[in-house]
């Protein structure tokens, strides 16, 4: 055969292409929730595959992770036990990262909460009926307090806040091993844990085993809800949220907008450890707030800082926490093996957003 | 001459909105071929694709009358097609060598001796085209005359011989734009091919070879500037002459808002604002004349609220002070706020048209109290604003602001702020960018606003605006208000005004 390879690529006229990419600004919100629905799924199946490349027969998954964990009742109440705390850092992520506030001490804020709550209860603060009450406002305001610092640091300083939050973590959980491992140390026996709650101290269960953590988790949401959509301090955070000059320049007042849902973010993730506290451990661990902090950040991440998705994302999250430790007993599959699943998920998710963002069209060229 | 660049029933949309259909265009190599519209005509559109930065849905593009296709930038610097971009591209705080050197294709050399290589590059080909660069300064301590030199070097040191400049002159004074438009003439004339995008009827008179008036996404037609005047043109771009808002002086009442040697803090030995003396009356436009950057956009900030560290008086009657009042004081005081970038500082372009436009009268609970915001009535206020303003292109309160053009842009602006009738009214460059039906729509507003007894305050670097709408001229010059006119006022003597305390 001749060698007649052009030396150049031809030159293609310009119409020829069949598909062409646009900048979509605006998307109606029903074709937004499939897309995500759709990467949902694709993280999912990918998910899946490495499950079943792990050893886990096909089948079973499909009973271990549908139906094991939403359809049986025992299993439904685990996931709901698990999701109150995970819907309230996921609350908090929501809150602070509206205001353009990178909120990585949420772990930090939990573990006061759960200090303060502890405070209450080793103290004996207060009457009894009142006590559980009680150990969730102080833990409220612990949060909020280790959430003011920062805020103010920012706003007055220009202290970075994912850095000063950050560390903040650290002495955070440092005190907290120092009261476990000393002066809270229960006495009855050689674990590092303080020594357990009063049955008053614990938040109770309302109906048949259904922890009353799950409907304080839902009005926290709905108040978060309103908080940023329905009322004036939505308003003002969306204008923070998009531009911070043009709602200086419209007379937004910035400064309070921040604080504001800073210390809110603060409480919440408060209430949080609270929530871990009273609600599931009934004393104060040295671990409880593990892996609550990256859930929050990755929760208000895939709702887009929505707290009414954020509690539906949770709710995901909590079932992918149950269904990951059904596996760990049945098929020693690693627990780490939930980390990567919630990693795949996100990047599916992050992803979407092209197809958010872009609209691609057929088009048919002149000449094609 | 051959043809350079071809574009042929070229059509885009975005989103459903129709930017270009069946757009054609040709420039020759050796020609100036200028590219006039009004603004959302499409003539950037048309030349993103030029340029590579868009794909079009159908159409060709031909250069030297070979069919093309461009997958990017990348593909249009080897086409040798070179946009300077209204906006410009450059890195900060690299020095401007850096930033040539940034757009040339990589090659072997140690990266100094390259800079070095380039460094002498541009110096050579400044000194060439007759541009003063010193291609080791920083672009950050560049004006904008000189960032665009910088971009226009770039391109050509790229090795673009189609030049395509996005309204070169909006951000240049006369005289810059004048120097500006003249060296571009030069390399046509030494063979290049330069297209000039524009919404200014002079330039094309003075510089063009050719002309194409685009309207609406099409190309209307193309014709030689020399055989038709000024008031043809702007009729082919329009559809219909505009005519210019009738002035009668009225008389102008108390002191509203009284500027008392207001000074920003010293910096590298000088001052921004160096001493602002001046008075805004109740029924009059009181404008700010002067050559850009002698300190009109700081003076701006400061009455408009943004913290801009000074020191000095701003006495508002009924008030007092003004630049220690809170937000709340200041919207209680009715100032309307027009600045000069709008979706920098007036409009949030991610958010709802509706949520911007309650951003203006959430404060004063007619949307409901702190606890609520009454959706149902900022809908209904939005759209009745919309209506009133001829805001064109909201199809829907929940629409993004970022989707309006900037003529639609700023009548919402301007929309939001006089739905409390004014007391004062801020202005800064109110029309600049926008197209002469929008500009005019912009002016009558401000003497609406006159009429109805606010004090109206506008602060421009386009001289024919403030010599159509002002009762009272203020000079700025070096940060001070160097001299005063009043209305009839002399062209020449304010020009003078303008240069000589310079």
């Amino acid at each position: 055969m001749p060698d007649i390879a052009p030396t150049a690529a031809p030159r293609q006229p310009l119409a020829s292409r069949r598909y062409t990419l646009e900048i979509r600004q605006q998307m109606a919100w029903h074709w937004q929730a499939l897309i995500l629905a759709l990467a949902l799924l694709v993280g999912l199946g990918i998910s899946t595959a490495i499950l079943v490349a792990a050893g886990v027969p096909a089948g079973e998954l499909l009973n271990e992770f549908v139906l094991l964990t939403l359809f049986d009742l025992q299993s439904l109440k685990a996931v709901l036990f698990q999701a109150a705390p995970i819907i309230m850092v996921g609350l908090a992520g929501c809150i602070a990262f509206r205001a353009r506030f990178w909120n990585l001490g949420l772990e930090g804020q939990m573990i006061w909460g759960g200090i303060a709550a502890t405070a209450i209860s080793l103290f004996e603060v207060g009457p009894e009926a009142l006590r559980l009450p009680l150990m969730g406002l102080a833990a409220a305001l612990a949060g909020l307090a280790w959430a003011l610092a920062p805020v103010l640091l920012k706003l007055n300083l220009r202290v970075n806040e994912i850095i000063s939050t950050l560390m903040l973590n650290y002495i955070a959980a440092n005190f907290l091993l120092h009261l476990v491992y000393g002066a809270w140390k229960d006495p009855r026996d050689a674990f590092p844990y303080s020594p357990q709650y009063r049955p008053f101290e614990r938040i109770p269960e309302f109906f048949d085993g259904y922890s009353l953590a799950i409907p304080l988790a839902l009005l926290a949401a709905l108040l978060a809800w309103w908080f940023v959509s329905l009322c004036r301090a939505g308003l003002y955070l969306r204008f923070v949220d998009a531009n911070l000059r043009v709602a200086t320049a419209n007379g937004v007042p910035v400064r309070q907008v921040i604080i504001t849902s800073v210390l809110l973010s603060g409480s919440l993730a408060g209430l949080a450890g609270w929530l871990v506290a009273a609600g599931q451990e009934s004393r104060l661990t040295q671990a409880f707030y593990q892996g609550y902090g990256f859930s929050g950040i990755l929760i208000a991440f895939l709702a887009r800082n929505n707290p009414l998705a954020a509690t539906i994302v949770a709710l995901l999250v909590a079932t992918l926490f149950v269904a990951g430790r059904n596996l760990q007993v049945f098929y020693q599959i690693p627990f780490s093996m939930v980390q990567l699943i919630q990693a795949l998920i996100v990047i599916c998710v992050a992803s979407s957003d092209f197809f958010i963002r872009h609209r691609i069209r057929r088009t048919l060229g002149r000449d094609a | 001459m051959p043809n350079a660049l071809q574009l042929e029933g070229v059509s885009k949309s975005f989103d459903g909105y129709k930017a270009l259909s069946d757009a054609s265009f040709t420039v020759k190599w050796g020609e100036v071929h200028a590219l006039l519209g009004e603004n959302g005509a499409g003539k950037s559109s048309l030349m993103n694709i030029a340029a590579g930065l868009y794909a079009p849905e159908s159409g060709h593009l031909l250069i030297d009358d070979n069919p093309v296709r461009l997958k990017g930038p990348a593909d249009a610097a080897r086409e040798r097609i070179g946009m300077v971009h209204q906006h410009f591209k450059l890195v900060k705080p690299f020095s401007v060598a850096e930033n040539i050197l940034l757009g040339l294709p990589k090659r072997a050399g140690s990266h100094r001796a390259r800079l070095l290589e380039t460094e002498r590059l541009v110096a050579e080909k400044a000194a060439e085209i007759g541009f003063a660069i010193d291609p080791r300064q920083t672009v950050a301590t560049l004006s904008i005359a000189e960032q665009q030199r910088v971009e226009i070097l770039k391109v050509l040191l790229a090795g673009a011989r189609i030049l395509i400049l996005d309204e070169p002159t909006a951000v240049l004074t006369d005289q810059e734009g004048e120097r500006l438009l003249s060296t571009v003439r030069k390399l046509a004339r030494q063979g290049a091919a330069v297209v000039l995008v524009t919404h200014r009827m002079s330039d094309v008179k003075r510089f063009a070879d050719r002309v194409t008036v685009m309207r609406g996404g099409r190309t209307i037609t193309t014709l030689d500037p020399a055989g038709i005047d000024i008031a043809e043109l702007v009729k082919l771009t329009v559809g219909e002459s505009p005519s210019l808002p009738e002035h009668t002086r009225n008389e102008a009442g108390p002191v509203r808002l009284q500027v008392r040697g207001l000074r920003s803090p010293e910096r590298g030995g000088r001052r921004i604002l160096s001493g602002v003396d001046m008075d805004l009356r109740a029924g009059e436009i009181y404008a700010i004349a002067g050559v850009g950057g002698n300190g009109q956009s700081e003076l701006a900030n400061v009455l408009m609220g943004l913290p801009e560290p000074c020191e000095g008086e701003v006495q508002v009657d009924g008030l007092g002070d003004l630049l220690s009042a809170s937000p709340a004081q200041r919207r209680e005081l009715r100032i309307a706020a027009i600045p000069a970038d709008r979706y920098g500082l007036a409009l949030a372009g991610n958010l709802s048209i509706a949520d911007n436009f309650a951003i203006g009268q959430v404060h004063n609970g007619r949307y409901g109290g702190f606890w609520r915001l009454r959706e149902g009535v900022v809908r209904a206020d939005t759209r009745a604003a919309v209506e009133r303003f001829d805001v064109q292109g909201a199809r829907s309160p929940g629409q993004k602001a970022a989707l309006l053009s900037g003529g639609n842009a700023q009548k919402l602006v301007i929309a939001r702020e006089f739905s409390r009738e004014p007391n004062i009214v801020l202005a800064h460059s109110p029309s600049r960018g926008l197209d002469v039906r929008a500009g005019a729509a912009v002016h009558q507003r401000l003497l609406a606003a006159r009429d109805a007894g606010a004090a109206v305050l506008l602060i421009s670097e386009d001289l024919d605006e403030v010599l159509a709408l002002a009762d009272r001229i203020g000079v700025m010059s070096g940060g001070r208000i160097v001299a005063e006119f009043e209305r009839p006022a002399d062209r020449q003597a304010i020009g003078k005004a303008m240069v000589d305390h310079a």
